[in-house]
C-alpha cells in the first residue's frame, strides 16, 4: 500500500553492500540494467540460492560481481560455455548469463549461435553498448557505421551487427530488445526471459557516455538516455510500416519466439535411457 | 417541443425560410461526421438546402471534432454564429460543457452522451492518485440550465445492444425526435451509411434513442434521473514520499536531475544530489529507476508512519 509501484522491491537486498558503490563510470547504462534485473528477479520470487549469475570479461562482466548470490566470473567470451555446463549439472539453477556486445558476439560469437541452436534454458543478458568500455574504447561488432572510436579514428567502415536477427535466425527461443531508459519495460522483458523454458537472448541497449559518449559527442548521461527513446521504436509500431523512419533505428519488445524442445529436458531423457531407468523411454 | 415542425414541402411563405442549425460535437473516432453526414443527406432527399462544415483535423484519437450541419430552404453560410444552435449534440460530456453558448439560449436542444474521453492534458498533475482536471459540471445542473435538455449514457446503452460502436447512432436517434422527419425517411437514408452487416443493429440503436426520448418526455425528471452523475473521484490516500540519498553512492552523473519531470534535484556544491523542492517531488520514482548508481531510494509513506518517523528522528 505504502509501497506503491515497486512492489516491495530493494535493490540494496540483493547487492554485496560491502562492494558498493560500484566500479562503472558516472552515467553508465549497466547499473540500471542491473536494476532492471533484480527487480525482475525480485517479482519473480526467486531465492538467491538459486540464483546463478555467469559474467564474461569487460564492463558487462563486473555487473554480477556486486549481485548477492552465486556468481561466476569466467574468462572472456564463454559466459554461454560456462552456463551451459552449469546448467545441465543443476538444472534446478535459475541461470543467467550476462554479457556484453564484444563478449558475446566478437570473442564468444561462436559460443553464442551454438547456445542459441541448442536451446537450453538459460537467460542471456547482452549489454549492448556499442563498445569496448574496459579497456579504453575500441571499435566492437555493434559499433554503428561512421562512429569515432579509439581504433576508427576516422570513423568506424564495418556495418553493425544486428544480434537479436543473428540470434533469431540461430534458433534461440526467445528474443527481445529494450533501452534501459524504460526500466520498467526492461523489467518486464527479462522476467519473460527467465519464465520462458528454453534459451532467452535479450539485447539491453545501454549508455558508455564517458568513452564513447565523449568521443562521439553524443552529450551526457542524460542526453544519451533520453537519446534512447527517439532511436528505438516499440515492437507494435513495427508492424504499421516495414520502413522505418530513420534507417538506424532499432525495434525493442519481443522480436522472436520460437516453440522448441528445451534441449536439458531432451539431455536428460537421453541419460535416462542409456542408463536403462524406467521413467526414460526416449 | 420547443423547435417548430418543419415542413418536408418546400417553404412557400417566408415564414418558413428559417434555417435550421444542428451542431454537432465530440471528439476523434465517436463518429460526429457520421451524424452530420446521415443528416445532410436526409435534408437533401427532402428537398432543402444543406450546408455542413466541420473540424476534424486535430480528430485522431481524442482531439476535437465539430460538426456544424444548416439546412433550410436557402442557406447562405455554412457556419452557426454562437447561440443560434437548434439543437446541439454533444458525444462527449465535456464537449457538450463546452460548447454550450452556441445553443439558442430560449428554444435549443440539447443532448448529450454522458461518456467522459479525457485528454491526456487534462492528466498533467503527476501526483499519485490525482484526479484529472475535467468538467465538474454536474449533469443536472447543466440540463437545468438549458431550455430542453438530454442526457443518456448511449456508450453503455450501445454496449448493452451488443455493439458500443452504435453509441452515435443512439444520439441520432434522439436527434431525430426533435426533427420532424418522416421515420421511414430516417431508417433508409442511415442504412446507407453504416457499415454492411450492422444495418440491423444500427436500425435498434436508432429506434432505442428515439424511445427514449419519449420516455423522458413522458416522466420529465427522467432525463436527468436516467443519466449517471460524472464519476465522482473517490476518495485515495494521500502518500508523502520521501528521498533517500546515498550520498557515498552517488558519481554525479546528473540523470535524475536532467530527466526529472518536476525538475525538483539539483546537484550540491560537492556535485551530489539533492532534493531542491520536496514540495514538487511527486513520488514517480523516475529518479530511483534512472539512476546507475542506486544512490536515490524513493520511499512512500503514508501520513501517519511520516508523522511518527518524524518524532523519533
Amino acid at each position: 500500500m505504502n509501497e506503491m509501484n515497486s512492489g516491495g522491491f530493494e535493490i540494496r537486498d540483493y547487492l554485496r553492500l560491502d562492494l558498493m558503490p560500484h566500479f562503472m563510470c558516472p552515467g553508465c547504462g549497466h547499473g540500471i540494467a542491473l536494476r532492471a534485473l533484480l527487480w525482475a528477479v525480485h517479482e519473480l520470487g526467486i531465492e538467491k540460492d538459486n540464483l546463478a549469475i555467469v559474467s564474461g570479461i569487460g564492463c558487462s562482466g563486473r555487473v554480477g560481481a556486486y549481485i548477492d548470490a552465486n556468481t561466476y566470473h569466467v574468462t572472456h567470451g564463454r559466459p554461454l560455455a560456462f552456463a551451459t555446463g552449469l546448467k545441465l549439472a543443476r538444472p534446478d539453477l535459475e541461470v543467467i548469463v550476462i554479457t556484453g556486445d564484444g563478449d558475446c558476439l566478437a570473442i564468444g560469437g561462436n559460443h553464442l549461435i551454438h547456445a542459441c541452436r541448442r536451446n537450453l534454458d538459460i537467460t542471456c543478458l547482452m549489454l549492448n553498448n556499442e563498445v569496448y568500455g574496459m579497456t579504453g574504447g575500441q571499435v566492437s561488432p555493434t559499433t554503428a557505421e561512421t562512429r569515432l572510436t579509439t581504433t576508427t579514428p576516422s570513423g568506424n567502415s564495418e556495418p553493425a551487427f544486428d544480434a537479436c536477427k543473428l540470434a533469431e535466425a540461430t534458433g534461440a527461443g526467445l528474443v527481445g530488445r529494450e533501452v534501459t531508459m524504460q526500466t520498467p519495460a526492461l523489467r518486464n522483458l527479462i522476467k519473460k526471459g527467465l519464465e520462458y523454458k528454453g534459451f532467452s537472448f535479450l539485447e539491453v541497449m545501454s549508455d558508455c557516455t564517458e568513452i564513447y559518449g565523449r568521443k562521439n559527442d553524443l552529450g551526457e548521461s542524460a542526453e544519451m538516455v533520453l537519446a534512447q527513446k527517439s532511436d528505438m521504436r516499440p515492437e507494435a509500431y513495427s508492424t504499421i510500416t516495414e520502413q522505418p523512419f530513420r534507417p538506424n533505428r532499432l525495434v525493442t519488445g519481443i522480436l522472436a519466439s520460437n516453440d522448441r524442445p528445451e534441449y536439458g529436458a531432451t539431455y536428460r531423457d537421453q541419460a535416462a535411457a542409456l542408463r536403462g531407468d524406467d521413467n526414460g523411454e526416449a | 417541443m420547443s423547435i417548430d415542425t418543419i415542413n418536408t414541402e418546400p417553404a412557400t411563405s417566408p415564414a418558413d425560410a428559417r434555417t435550421r442549425n444542428v451542431l454537432i460535437v465530440g471528439v476523434g473516432g465517436q463518429g460526429v461526421i457520421m451524424i452530420s453526414k446521415v443528416l445532410a443527406l436526409l435534408c437533401q432527399t427532402q428537398g432543402l438546402q444543406v450546408k455542413q462544415s466541420e473540424v476534424h483535423g486535430m480528430a485522431k484519437r481524442g482531439g476535437v471534432v465539430f460538426s456544424h450541419v444548416r439546412f433550410g430552404p436557402e442557406v447562405w453560410s455554412p457556419t452557426i454564429p454562437m447561440g443560434e444552435a437548434d439543437v446541439l449534440i454533444a458525444m462527449e460530456w465535456a464537449e457538450g460543457v463546452r460548447w454550450l453558448p452556441f445553443l439558442r439560449p430560449d428554444t435549443g436542444v440539447f443532448i448529450a452522451d454522458t461518456q467522459q474521453v479525457i485528454p491526456p492534458f487534462a492528466c498533467r498533475n503527476r501526483e499519485f492518485f490525482a484526479t484529472p482536471a475535467y468538467a465538474t459540471e454536474t449533469t443536472a445542473e447543466i440540463i437545468g440550465q438549458v431550455s430542453d435538455g438530454f442526457a443518456l449514457d448511449a456508450g453503455r446503452m450501445a454496449e448493452e445492444l451488443g455493439n458500443a460502436r452504435a453509441a452515435n447512432t443512439i444520439l441520432l436517434g434522439t436527434l431525430s425526435a426533435s426533427l420532424d422527419f418522416p421515420l421511414q425517411e430516417w431508417l433508409s437514408v442511415l442504412s446507407q451509411f453504416v457499415p454492411k452487416g450492422t444495418e440491423e443493429i444500427n436500425r435498434q440503436a436508432f429506434l432505442l434513442g428515439r424511445e427514449w426520448v419519449e420516455k423522458t418526455r413522458e416522466e420529465p425528471d427522467g432525463a436527468v434521473a436516467l443519466a449517471p452523475a460524472p464519476a465522482q473521484p473517490e476518495a485515495r490516500p494521500k502518500i508523502d514520499v520521501r528521498l533517500e540519498i546515498t550520498r557515498e553512492w552517488c558519481k554525479s552523473c546528473d540523470i535524475c536531475v536532467k530527466l526529472c519531470p518536476e525538475r525538483c534535484l539539483e546537484l550540491d556544491e560537492q556535485q551530489i544530489v539533492r532534493l531542491k523542492d520536496p514540495d514538487a517531488c511527486t513520488g514517480c520514482r523516475i529518479c530511483e529507476w534512472l539512476c546507475p548508481d542506486f544512490a536515490i531510494a524513493v520511499h512512500h509513506e503514508s501520513r501517519d508512519a511520516a508523522t511518527e518517523s518524524g518524532k523519533t528522528a
